[in-house]
């Protein structure tokens, strides 16, 4: 998961990579750092910023007011801007620096590119190189790949490397991303802060989790399943089919199936049935979370058990629909595997005008009718 | 050592004495897997699933024979139940967590390489040679020997894709769950040399997701080998969210990495076929291996 560039660059700060000098915006703006040019940046978490108009170079206080203004409240690649980031514009050469999990070698992938810049995955030009997961090892790789450099500049950016490297291992990440690294005689800055943590590692991990925590806001998917233990994702906030789904590839499945016949979902979900452990407590939330938007029109279960037992579920979605006085919208059940019709005639006495089917093409067809007619 | 599993290969099932290590013990045994013991920290249990419980898994090696393990372990006792595995010379390791954190999976990783071993999850529900065993927790409703091998980063989808066909009478010649997680063991391009070398395997079913680069490292080891045998694709996520695991760890977007457009592309140009729909999968296969029986 992506930190925003704020986040990252506090990191950064903390283990020893200059940084420009900033301020975060979620308002009116504050005193701003040196004389200019500034850079304001929305602060999203999601790559492509720079070509979605989410960055501006300003050359006055009244530029910078202008573009934060533009900026704030407004929505970037799906994300809502609730902050900009306002930084004294960096100078020097502009290079590429990363380091990242390998996965295919286990081991670390470190990418040194002399240019930096926007294109520069597209590019090619990078020059990448795999190595061991310690931070020797990148060292010796980073060597390799900043040899054509001017002496001066290859200590700075071996410093840089190097404090990137540990702190990938230490923090335990995923990616370390410096693009554009600015190089000059007078030292190393990083333009920007591209920094992708691992969630399930944040158990072990307190500064991350303490970062996550700060900001429930921008980090809502990722407080939600640190919190909760399992995964909802909102794909569309005037989405009309809530989808109470378990299993992750299946749930994507039927998203994209859904969009391709026309429907509108609403939410990513796997509810992870297996840990229910006889509370309706996860279903609850669930149906708490979709019923808060308005534009919901339906409500479809996709539950294929393997290992549990439907008839134990249907009695936990009973009890959560009853638990569920928002919920004012049809509910299509489609459950398959162990004990499927002790789940129908459960939740048949529990909710009589209810489709609990097998066949999950049935059970869209109903759920066309139901946003149809409601349309 | 996945292409010659069989009823006789012996398993045994760390954490044994746990609610899950209890209960997938027996399901498994039920389901005719050779499971020869378990082990448990617990001391005063020498018995769970009708099985022996041994301390180590060196112990259990030695008492049993086994060759093969399923690591019932929580995600962050993973790391620590692969060592001792590995100390205790097993050659076949399933692990099922799922959130092992991303660097534990790095150390993994290069313990069974170095080891010789082989490594299969986490984050799967198992693998499995319909008929003869499974190692895991896939479920029994979804299994029928047949002549397709499956491979598959999800669990649930996979579910889905085996009972339909299941329920068409075809069936899986071997199943395996490679997992969501980024950093894993086996991968689907791992998988290609085993199908083509299984006799039993006619075709080769590809569940994939968005996210990394496994599809796409498939696709050209496929071509590599010289596309053997069919492959049929179905990928996952189309409509995920950039920048967030869609459940999965590994199912993650990020710009034009990851996605479902780069993985279709790359798979048809190695001569796979790219399904947008589970329906239209199973068709094709119902076509294919109808055909083929005549």
């Amino acid at each position: 998961m992506l930190l925003i560039e704020t986040d990252g660059k506090t990191l950064f700060a903390e283990h020893g990579i200059p940084v420009p000098e900033c301020v975060l915006v979620t308002g009116s703006v504050p005193p701003l750092p040196g004389d200019g040019p500034w850079v304001v940046k929305a602060q999203v978490p999601v790559g492509g910023r720079g070509k979605a108009g989410g960055i501006a170079f300003c050359d006055s206080p009244a530029a910078v007011a202008a573009a934060t203004s533009r900026l704030l409240g407004s929505r970037l690649k799906g994300h809502a801007v609730d902050a900009c980031l306002v930084e004294a514009a960096a100078t020097g050469q502009e290079r590429y620096l990363a380091i990242m999990v390998d996965a295919a070698s286990y081991g670390l992938r470190v990418i040194y590119a002399a240019q930096g810049g926007v294109e520069i995955e597209q590019s090619g030009s990078a020059q990448g190189r795999l190595c061991a997961p310690h931070p020797g090892a990148v060292a010796e790789v980073l060597a390799d790949l900043i040899a054509d450099e001017p002496i001066a500049w290859r200590t700075q950016i071996a410093t840089v490397g190097k404090a990137m490297a540990s702190m990938l291992l230490r923090q335990e990440l995923a990616l370390v991303e410096i693009n554009p690294l600015f190089v000059s005689d007078s030292g190393c800055v990083a333009g920007d802060a591209k920094v992708v943590i691992d969630l399930n590692a944040v158990f072990r991990q307190p500064r991350i989790a303490a970062l996550l925590t700060a900001r429930p806001a921008i980090y809502l998917d990722a407080c939600r399943k640190l919190e909760e233990g399992f995964d909802y994702v909102e794909l569309d906030p005037a989405g009309e089919i809530g989808l109470v789904t378990t299993g992750a590839g299946l749930s994507m499945m039927l998203i994209d199936e859904l969009t391709a016949r026309g429907a509108k979902p609403l939410n990513f979900c796997d509810i992870r049935t297996g840990q229910m452990r006889g509370s309706p407590a996860r279903l609850i939330r669930v149906l708490q979370w979709i019923t808060e938007r308005p534009s919901l029109k339906a409500v479809l279960v996709n539950i294929f058990a393997g290992i549990t037992d439907l008839g134990e579920f249907a009695g936990l979605l009973a009890a959560a629909i009853a638990a569920s006085p928002s919920l004012q919208v049809p509910v299509v059940a489609r459950l398959v595997g162990r004990n499927a019709a002790e789940a129908k005639r459960i939740l048949h006495d529990a909710q009589p005008g209810m489709l609990v089917t097998e066949d999950l093409a049935e059970a869209l067809v109903r759920i066309d009718a139901i946003v149809g007619a409601a349309a | 050592m996945i292409g010659s599993l069989s009823r006789s290969t012996p398993v045994i099932v760390q954490g044994i004495t746990g609610r899950m290590g209890r209960s997938h013990a027996a399901l498994m045994r039920a389901y005719g897997t050779n499971i020869v013991g378990g082990t448990s920290t617990r001391t005063d249990m020498t018995e769970a699933a009708g099985v022996p419980v041994f301390t180590s898994c060196a112990e259990a090696v030695l008492e049993t024979g086994a060759l093969a393990s399923v690591a019932m372990a929580p995600p962050e006792e993973t790391w620590a139940a692969v060592r001792e595995a590995l100390a205790g010379g097993i050659k076949l390791i399933v692990t099922v967590a799922e959130g092992v954190p991303l660097h534990d999976a790095i150390k993994i990783g290069r313990a069974v390489r170095r080891a010789g071993a082989v490594w299969v999850g986490a984050s799967t529900p198992g693998l499995a040679v319909p008929g003869e065993c499974k190692l895991g927790f896939l479920p029994d409703v979804c299994l029928n020997p047949g002549p397709i091998g499956i491979m598959s980063k999800s669990g649930t989808l996979s579910y889905e894709v085996g009972y339909r066909l299941a329920r068409e009478g075809l069936g899986q010649s071997i199943w395996v769950g490679v997992g969501g997680d980024p950093v894993k063991g086996v991968r689907f391009a791992d998988m290609l040399p085993v199908f083509f070398d299984d006799p039993r395997t006619k075709s080769i079913v590809l569940v994939g997701e968005v996210g990394g680069a496994e599809e796409e490292e498939c696709a050209d080891a496929y071509a590599r080998l010289g596309a053997r045998k069919p492959l049929l694709a179905l990928i996952a996520g189309r409509e995920a969210k950039e920048g967030v695991s869609m459940g999965h760890a590994g199912a993650l977007v990020h710009g034009e990495s990851g996605t479902l457009e780069s993985k279709s592309k790359r798979l048809t140009a190695a001569g796979a076929k790219v399904f947008g729909s589970i329906d239209s999968l199973i068709a094709r296969c119902l076509r294919y291996h109808r055909f083929d029986k005549r």
